[in-house]
Order: structure tokens, then sequence, then C-alpha cells
């Protein structure tokens, strides 16, 4: 066949498999899987998940499926949430990186497994700090922390508390700095860690339903002023990065001494050699920076439903549970008691006695917007 | 420069080749008003007609005059305004010389020289911000030759505004580059050859020979860099500081962070108007051009 005819037919047949219409139906025995986590996390499902649990479970298949980002999730979320009305097969069986209380309307209307009445096996191990509501499981957590250079600073000279960090910062001008709270959230757990500390270290002052522009400002504020404080001891009188990586990248070409940092991005740049084995990591000890456990959500009406209730039990089982410490450097969805002994000794610094979190939603966004008009603008940084 | 093969295009024979012409260029002047005019509509009425506290749609200029009365914004314009301004003097300053070069130079030399200054073109900006920090920012590659020649550090452009601002320039060099060299293309060697025959210096040459014939190029040039970094987002999101922000990533993070589309498309009907201005240069020397045609 001539080149020419070959890429006619070819160009032809492509364009007719994309314009049949298309009918798909949930197989029986594929876990149709969504995720709004990023490539690490997909990576680690593919590699590590998903052989085994095939493995273990012949003929049951996982379909991995990245819907991008949580507005991605939630759209295929919606779209179960749909099928729910009409009994119709929403295509999908297991959501990772979810949150059971949107799209708005899902918990109202059942949409999701409430994982108390399911008798999963691993369901008494959970970490009580990732509890929440019953139609949100969690199995990997994941923390913002203090990564450190220890050729600058000794790991037994580390501060442990706030009042510490601050001394320290101030002690030691132009070697610490944060990134701005919106664009990654190792920034956005310094600052909110700020507004908590202004706030008597309350976590619970700040709910997803509280936020009032009167009181929510004045509690703001309070935080605001910390920092503001704080800006001329930062790096170059005070920058700010504009994500996780370029605060990492900073510390690793030794222009700071200690960035705030998520656990499992600094553990993984520590052992890919991005940081140096030198870096070490530290968390507050009277109060944590905030971060969080990761949600999975499973639909009701799923066709796979009980196999997506297996797998998330099977991730519970103390090889996955292991394998997320070591192969992503996160944190268990576990207790830490119910990982190896090995493990549980080698990360004992790091294992937090709580894990605030901060509300998503009003205070985020006055949080965020709050920080830009208050803390960003420098009146001078040429002095 | 001939006409000859724009017109072979559209055929010979003028009874065929009209309605095949007008169909040529149906497509780009229906997506010129799909894709830019009717957005840029649709986004002056979204802001000038909104829905008032008692709930009825009717014309407000509400955004706008936050936009004009809120400090922290206007001084993001103001930031966009002197990034863009400085850039373009930066730019011309650094581009004729190495046009005129170009123009004259015969040697092997100006090949590489040409070859140099079009590379940013291959570059993704992305690349060039993280290329930057390593080079430029705190402890990178330039602090290092320095301590090296035991030479003080220098302060990082890293995330200030010049950054973004020297990251725009370099990103800016071979369009600039090849608008001049073109420009320059329309100064013959007979004029310049003439005028050196009557004893014109160099200084005399480039004021009252080549200037005046690339006027228009240079013009094009500059409103085509201004429009390029106005309108920037990369460069300043990741090199620049965190406040004030330049227009790009303000929107962004206006739409995005702050779930707020009127103000985020306020913004943008500003800076639109800022660059209609610069883009008017653009269109009036265009025109001129063809009428001197």
């Amino acid at each position: 066949m001539k080149r020419r005819d070959f890429m006619i037919s070819a160009s032809a047949a492509t364009a007719g498999a994309v314009l049949l219409p298309k009918m798909a139906f949930a197989a029986a025995n594929r876990i149709d899987w969504y995720t709004s986590s990023d490539q690490n996390i997909i990576d680690f499902w593919t590699n590590i998940i998903k052989p085994k649990f095939e493995a273990a479970n012949p003929g049951v298949t996982i379909n991995l499926v990245d819907a991008s980002d949580s507005a991605g999730l939630q759209a295929i979320e919606a779209r179960s949430l749909a099928a729910l009305g009409t009994n119709s097969d929403p295509q999908a069986d297991f959501f990772e990186g979810s949150e059971a209380r949107l799209p708005a309307g899902a918990l109202d209307k059942g949409l999701y497994v409430d994982f108390s009445k399911e008798n999963l096996s691993n369901y008494s191990k959970l970490n009580p700090l990732a509890n929440d509501i019953p139609q949100n499981i969690t199995y990997r957590g994941s923390q913002v922390l203090l990564a450190f250079d220890t050729t600058k600073l000794p790991a037994d000279k580390a501060p442990k508390t706030w009042a510490d960090l601050v001394a320290w910062i101030k002690a030691n001008p132009g070697q610490f700095i944060y990134n701005r709270p919106d664009k990654g959230g190792s920034g956005a757990g310094f600052v909110q860690r700020a507004v908590y500390e202004a706030n008597g270290k309350d976590p619970s002052k700040f709910k997803v339903e509280n936020y009032t522009a009167d009181a929510g400002g004045k509690a703001l504020q309070a935080g605001f002023d910390l920092l503001k404080d704080l800006a001329p001891s930062l790096m170059d009188q005070g920058a700010y990065t504009s994500g996780n990586t370029q605060s990492i990248q900073l510390l690793s070409q030794g222009a700071v001494t200690m960035i705030p940092a998520w656990s499992d991005q600094s553990l993984s740049a520590i052992k890919q050699g991005v940081l140096p084995d030198t870096t070490a990591l530290v968390q507050l000890s009277d109060l944590g920076f905030p971060g969080g456990f990761t949600r999975n959500n499973i639909p009701v009406n799923g066709v796979n439903k009980a196999l997506a209730i297996k797998l998330q039990d099977f991730i519970l089982n103390e090889d996955i549970q292991s394998a997320v410490i070591t192969e992503l450097g996160g944190f268990p969805g576990v207790s830490w008691d119910y990982v190896s002994k090995d493990l549980h000794d080698k990360y004992a610094a790091l294992i937090p006695t709580s894990i605030p979190v901060f509300p998503a939603g009003d205070w985020s966004k006055a949080l965020n917007d709050g920080w830009y008009r208050n803390v960003a603008p420098n009146v001078d940084r040429s002095k | 420069m001939s006409l000859a093969p724009a017109s072979d295009i559209v055929g010979t024979q003028k009874s065929r080749g009209r309605p095949l012409g007008l169909l040529l260029v149906a497509l780009p002047v229906l997506l010129v008003f799909w894709m830019v005019i009717f957005p840029i509509i649709s986004a002056v009425v979204t802001t000038l007609w909104q829905k008032g506290s008692d709930g009825q749609y009717g014309l407000s200029l509400r955004t706008y005059q936050f936009f004009f009365s809120d400090p922290y914004s206007l001084s993001n314009l103001w930031l966009t305004l002197w990034v863009t301004i400085v850039a373009a003097i930066i730019l011309l300053v650094v581009c004729l010389p190495i046009a005129l070069y170009l123009r004259f130079a015969k040697s092997r030399l100006a090949s590489y020289v040409q070859g140099l200054s079009i590379f940013p073109l291959f570059v993704p900006s992305i690349i060039l911000s993280f290329a930057f920090i390593r080079v430029l920012g705190p402890n990178g590659a330039f602090d290092i030759i320095l301590n090296a020649l035991h030479l003080p550090k220098i302060r990082t452009p890293y995330l200030t505004p010049w950054g973004p601002l020297i990251g725009l320039v370099w990103d800016h060099i071979p369009l600039t580059v090849l608008i001049l060299l073109a420009g320059l293309g329309a100064v013959s060697d007979a004029s310049i050859e003439a005028a050196r025959d009557v004893g014109a210096g160099r200084g005399r040459l480039l004021w009252h020979i080549i200037l005046p014939r690339i006027g228009n190029s240079i013009l094009v040039a500059l409103s085509f860099s201004v429009l390029g970094i106005f309108s920037a987002f990369t460069l300043p999101y990741v090199l620049g500081p965190a406040a004030p922000e330049m227009m790009g990533p303000f929107m962004q993070r206006t739409f995005r962070d702050l779930y707020d589309p009127d103000n985020a498309i306020t913004q943008a009907v500003i800076s639109f108007f800022f660059c209609i201005a610069f883009g008017l240069f653009y269109v009036r020397s265009v025109v001129k051009n063809q009428r001197a045609r």
C-alpha cells in the first residue's frame, strides 16, 4: 500500500472510532478508580497497590483513572449522584483524594458508603486523628514539617516550639523562607500555624461553617501581625517563593537553612537526592503544622461496590501502610502501632500527636487574600 | 519585496479568484470574531451590567470603582506598567545594536550571533524560570563565579520585580531583533555609501539615515513586546515578588483562589484597554505603511 493511502485509511479509521457513538458499561470485577491526586500517588497505585491487590484477588482488575484535580473528580462524582437518581450505572467505584461533603447534596442523598457499617477488618486500626464523618475514610496522611540543613543547624538545636522557631528566625536573618499560601500547602501550613498561634493555639475555633468577616477577620489579622513581624528576618527581607518546589530548591542550593515543607515531598526529595542526606525534618511539639489525611469515598451505586470496599480494607493492611511510609513518604492511615516496629522507631520524631486541619472554603479564601494584602507587601526591602 | 507570490495563491484568474480569496480569509475573520471580539464584548458587558443589591440587573461601575480605589490593585497595575516600560527600553537598547551589527557585518561570526539571538525563541518560559533560579538565584551559578573571583555576592533579582523583568527581556530578544532586522533591510547600502561620501560620521549616519527609515519597525517591535510583557504570566508567577503582583498572576489568583470572576474580568478589561493603546500604535504604523505604498 502506498504511504499516502495508508495515511488516509488510518486517519479515516481513527476518525470513525472517535465518531461512533460510545456505549460503555462498567465491567464486572473491574474497579473503576478515580483520583484527584498528583502523579506520585498514581504511580504508587500503579506500581504497588494494583499488582498486590490483583495478585491477592485473581480475576479482579483495577482501572486507574486520573481525574486531574478535585474539580475533575467532583465532575465524576456528580455523574454518580445523577446516576443515583435514575438508578443507572455510574461507571465509578472508588474515589481517591475525595471529600464526602462534595459535590453538594451527595451526603443528604446517601451517595457514599458509610464505612462504620461495613465491617472492615482494619477499621479499628484507623488513626483516631483521622476521625471524620464515617463516609470519609483514609489510608494516608501528610503534614507540613520544618526541613532544615544540619550542616548549618545541628539537629539537636532545631526549634521545637513556635516560640523557639520565631527566636531562631530572628537570630538568623535571611535563613528562612516560606511560600505564598495559595501557591502550595507548605506555605499555607506555616501561615495557618501563625493564625493558630495568635488565637490561643486552638484549632477548634476554626470550622468550615463559622467564618464571619468581622470575628474571622480579626482572628486572621492577629496571625498576619505575627507574620509581618517576621518578614524582615526572612530571606531577602521578606521574599516568598511561589510554590513548594521552589522552597525545596532554595534549601537544596543552600540559600536558606530552613523551610516549611510537606512531609511526603521532603522525604521523597531526600530519597531522590534532590535534598542532601544532611537534611533533617522536625515537627513542632506544642502544636503541629496543619496537614491532613487523604479521604476516600465509595459510591453506593457502583457495580463493584463490594470489591471497592474490599480494596479499601486491603490498603489498610500493614504491608501497604508500610509502603505508604517507605515508598510514598506519607503517613499511615492506621495508628503508628500497626506499622512495623522498625518504621515506627525510625520516624518516632515525626509522629504527630495532633494534625490540625485548617478549614477549606471561606476561611482559606480570607486567609489567602488577607495574606497578600497584609503580609506580602513590603514597604521597604532595599535596606 | 514583491507581492507576486501572495497574489498567486489567490489565482491568476480574477473571476474565479475572488470568492476563493474571501473564503480563505473567512476562517481567520470568523475565528477572531468568535474567540477574540465576542469575549471582549461579553467581558465588558459582564463587568458593567451587574446584579444590584435589590436583585435587579443594571448598569454598575462597582467593580471598576473597587479597582481604582483599592491601593493593592493599583500597585499591581503600576508594577505591570513599570515592568513593561522598563523592559521595552532595555529591549531597544539591547536589540538595536545587535540588529545593526547583523545588518552590516559580513563575517561568519555574524551568523553565530544571529543564531544566538534567536535562541530564546525555542526555550519554554517555565524552563527559563527554573534555569534563572539556578543561575541568578541565591547561591546560583553567578554567585559561584563571583565568589571564585573573590567578589562580593550580588543581591539576587529572584523574587523581586527585576526577576521577571530580566526574564521577559531575554524572552523577547528574538522577536525584537527579527523585526528590527527586517526594518534595516529597507536601508539601502547605496544611501549609506552616499552619506559616507559626503563625510557623514557613524553617529550622523545612524541619526539621519538609518533611524528615519526604521522608525516604523521600532514602533512595531516595541508594541509587540509591550503586548507580550503586559500579559505575561509564567515568568512573573515564578520569578516575581509575592506583592505587588503583575496583572497576569493577579487575575489568575482573583479568579481561581478567590472565586471572584467579576473582579478578575474587570482586571482583564482594564489590562485590555492598556494593551489596546499600545496595539493602536501598531495598527497605525501598518496603515501608514500601506498608504505609503
